[in-house]
């Protein structure tokens, strides 16, 4: 038998990628457990990378676990919807029921989806083609700005951009970062005196009745205008229907706990295992990573510049701090605003209002992915 | 790049119609009254 010891010992065909993939996966394990950032989803993929670049480990190989995960929860589509079904569950829409037109300011913040994709596009075949970014690609890169892992996952698939991995990575990765990426843009647009704009904190008063019509009247009004957010939209509220309907409390929380923990770690380490060596040392992929941050930038520049078009209609009543909530990142953006309230006005509390142009952004941003498929075959 | 740009433009203008429309609809749906049960609760 014709074998060398690089044939049997992993370490002996261990390449300078994998090696950066390696140490990659080991940055995301300690930013999970040390730094706890999002550890849920860091751990899982730091873990898969580690496991996929293993010389002739073969778990990323044909026949091999990570590639059996991927044909089942991520080509079928499977796992995302799966984790809104519980996402849906989860959230409680209260906030953004008692000010509904705080969905204006989850509406303007997705600009960051589109201008990302412009800018991908620019870069790629669209004019200067220095990347290989397709018109689908650019849309998929887009996704990174609706700050939300499962709606990027699941439009880079059926668009079947070949960068859904990093994208995936990047946009969770800039979830754990709003509080370092949003103030700056948002203390830069804003002037004192409008980040000083109180506004009541009053009780709230949505009745169960409305808690309960609004998944049923969201599906049928989102569904009906833009079908292909169908899948994603009609997830996220049948998860949110088990959860108001107040009558199915163990399946609320199956959808909440078991069915959503089980998905997450399906997903984070199939993620993980899709990030192979050869396939993401490549220099778009590290262009994915900077094009990241700036449609979170888009993002809180698009919901403050609107807030502050309502603070002026609204004569003075709206700060427009809580604009920058208006991107799906649930709860952190809403708890940046919060924070960067208080500093301005030791007792300006905008977590409420704040919480509701989040949960606005949810649903926008799903709407916002359903929109993107439903052009980009259109023109592209 | 034009192709591009009625992407952006449309679909921006796309989401804010359907979310219009459901602001309408939850505007309509935060002033229903109160149920029976809700107020005994209460």
């Amino acid at each position: 038998m014709d074998v060398t010891a690089g044939d049997i010992l992993g370490f002996l065909s261990l390449t300078w990628q994998q090696a950066i993939m390696l140490g990659i996966g080991c940055l995301l394990i300690y930013l999970g457990i040390g730094r706890k950032v999002e550890p849920v989803l860091l751990i899982p993929i730091g873990t898969g990378i580690i496991l996929a670049n293993i010389p002739l480990g073969d778990i990323a190989g044909q026949g091999g676990l990570f590639a059996l995960l991927k044909e089942a929860g991520i080509d079928t589509e499977l796992f995302p919807l799966l984790i809104f079904i519980g996402v849906g569950a989860m959230i409680d829409f209260g906030p953004f029921l008692e000010k509904p037109y705080t969905i204006l300011l989850g509406a303007a913040a997705q600009f960051g989806i589109f201008g990302t994709f412009f800018l991908a596009y620019l870069l790629g075949d669209g004019w200067l083609g220095i990347m290989d970014f397709s018109m689908n690609d650019a849309a998929s890169i887009g996704m990174i700005g609706s700050a939300d892992g499962p709606t990027s996952i699941y439009v880079s698939v059926v668009l079947g951009s070949k960068f859904t991995a990093a994208i995936v990575v990047a946009a969770y990765s800039y979830m754990a970062l709003v509080p370092i990426i949003q103030p700056p843009i948002m203390k830069w647009l804003t002037t004192e005196n409008e980040r000083k704009i109180r506004m009541p904190v009053t009780p709230g008063k949505v009745t169960r009745r409305t808690k309960i019509l609004f998944p049923v009247a969201a599906i049928l009004t989102v569904c009906l205008l833009a079908p292909k957010a169908t899948p994603l939209i009609g997830c996220l509220m049948f998860g949110n229907l088990l959860r108001e309907s107040g009558v199915v409390k163990q399946l609320s929380s199956a959808a909440q706990n078991e069915m959503a923990n089980i998905v997450t770690i399906l997903l984070g380490i199939t993620v993980g295992g899709m990030m192979v060596a050869d396939s993401i040392l490549q220099l778009e992929t590290i262009l994915i990573f900077v094009i990241g941050i700036v449609a979170f930038a888009m993002d809180t520049a698009a919901g403050v510049i609107f807030g502050k078009i309502m603070c002026v209609i609204s004569k003075g009543r709206i700060n427009p701090l809580i604009g920058a909530a208006g991107i799906s990142a649930f709860p952190m953006s809403a708890r940046v605003v919060q924070k960067v309230g208080l500093e301005a006005d030791p007792h300006n509390h905008l977590l409420m209002y704040a919480a509701g142009a989040n949960t606005a952004g949810q649903i926008a941003s799903v709407v916002a992915g359903g929109v993107m498929l439903m052009l980009v075959p259109i023109f592209g | 790049m034009l192709d591009a740009l009625w992407i952006v433009l449309l679909g921006m203008a796309i989401i804010f119609a359907v979310l219009g429309v459901l602001l309408g609809i939850m505007t309509v749906l935060s002033r229903l009254p109160e149920e029976d049960k809700d107020k005994k609760a209460e």
